[in-house]
């Protein structure tokens, strides 16, 4: 009539203290999360015990709710009864099994259509991602050849620069003055020598209109130099 | 409170609740050991017992599954086992049964027959199991074989039942025809 009872802790991470000692955060926060997952599936565990033990309840109630009878029958013909019942059982159980199997064949095919689908899927979702890239190089190729015609003008631009530079240099030089000097010079000088043949012609009192070579002379002597 | 019964007291969460029941207390010991030492996700507590009825004094937990070790060399074991099975509620036999015979290995120290002890389960429509307790090789695998079937017992495999359990060990051969 003695009794001892026994105990043995539970598989929880009971060495948490340990786990803390040990250095390094990282192994901290690994061990954190080890623990929250053992909870997690410790919690889910304890749920499918506590439906478990309620489903047996239930069921011991509703058995409890037959009611026995209460004469005496002889043992054979218990044991004759008690067979079956476990008939009946086994037969639910088998009836159950084939339930069953016909649930997972249809459960099957609508896994097979369900993965024809996502192939599908994939495959256009892989032609899209194609035809992006495709649009992508095309709009690449697009920008460099802007960039490109933007430096094209750019260059033309600085040329055109240095050439207006390099013209108004130009026209600040010293040759030009002095050429334009020169110039200048002998269109004085013209004009002088096209006065002092205009004097001559004139002094000499000749009708110059009658001759039309000197009719020509003295026209052309009119024409101001300047305005060559 | 002499009588045993499955359902006065509700289940305590995550833990299962072995009875053993038998004269030698070093093979119960034992026994218990190499349940303890089994790997098993919810808290186990054995408690031993040499026979019952139990003291009400103290304040135990429901309890889940009791195995009757009787010891095929001593016909006193078998006695007691007869007495204490006095003790248990009729609906404990849905499963949370078992009965356990050590010492076949040494047929030459059987003093009962084994169609006694097989007479005896099939009365009690109970699982009878086999094993020598003495060997340390076939007490870690009966060990093993007890603990899964005390956490069906207990309720804490969904899906099958003490009653299920019990209709899946249900063996083929009930006691031969000449004991009858």
């Amino acid at each position: 009539m003695e009794e001892q009872p026994q105990k043995q802790a539970a598989d929880q991470p009971a060495d948490s203290g340990g786990e803390g000692g040990e250095g390094g955060p990282s192994q901290v926060a690994g061990a954190q999360e080890a623990r929250s997952e053992d909870r997690m599936t410790l919690l889910l565990r304890l749920r499918a015990q506590t439906k478990q033990q309620l489903l047996e309840y239930k069921s011991i109630l509703d058995a409890s709710e037959e009611k026995t009878p209460e004469q005496i029958i002889q043992e054979k013909q218990i044991e004759a009864k008690i067979e079956d019942l476990e008939n009946e059982i086994e037969e639910a159980k088998i009836a159950f099994e084939i339930k069953q199997l016909a649930i997972d064949s249809v459960l099957m095919d609508n896994m097979k259509h369900l993965l024809k689908l996502n192939k599908l899927v994939m495959k256009s979702q892989q032609e899209s991602w194609d035809l992006e890239e495709k649009l992508l190089d095309i709009r690449k190729k697009r920008l460099q050849l802007k960039q490109a015609s933007e430096s094209k003008l750019l260059e033309i631009q600085t040329e055109k620069n240095k050439q207006k530079i390099d013209l108004d240099g130009m026209e600040n030089s010293e040759r030009i003055k002095i050429i334009r000097q020169n110039l200048q010079m002998e269109i004085k000088i013209t004009t002088v020598i096209q006065h002092v043949f205009q004097n001559l012609i004139l002094g000499s009192k000749v009708n110059w209109a009658e001759d039309p070579a000197l009719k020509e002379t003295v026209l052309q002597l009119e024409k101001n130099v300047d305005m060559i | 409170m002499s009588v045993l019964r499955p359902l006065d007291k509700l289940p305590s969460l995550n833990t299962a609740t072995i009875l053993l029941v038998g004269i030698e207390d070093a093979l119960l010991q034992q026994l218990a050991d190499s349940m303890l030492k089994e790997d098993c996700a919810s808290e186990l507590k054995v408690h031993l017992a040499k026979s019952l009825p139990l003291p009400s004094s103290v304040n135990r937990p429901r309890i889940d599954l009791i195995v009757f070790v009787i010891n095929l060399h001593s016909k006193y074991s078998l006695q007691n086992t007869e007495e204490s099975l006095r003790h248990v509620d009729a609906s404990f036999f849905l499963g949370k049964v078992c009965f356990l015979a050590t010492g076949a290995g040494r047929e030459s120290h059987c003093s009962i027959h084994r169609h006694t002890v097989v007479k005896l389960a099939h009365t009690y429509q109970s699982p009878l199991l086999y094993c020598d307790l003495e060997v340390e090789a076939f007490r870690a695998t009966m060990a093993q074989r007890l603990v899964r079937m005390l956490q069906v017992c207990a309720g804490h495999v969904p899906g099958v039942s003490a009653l299920n359990l019990l209709s899946l060990l249900r063996s083929s051969e009930g006691p031969s025809l000449e004991d009858m």
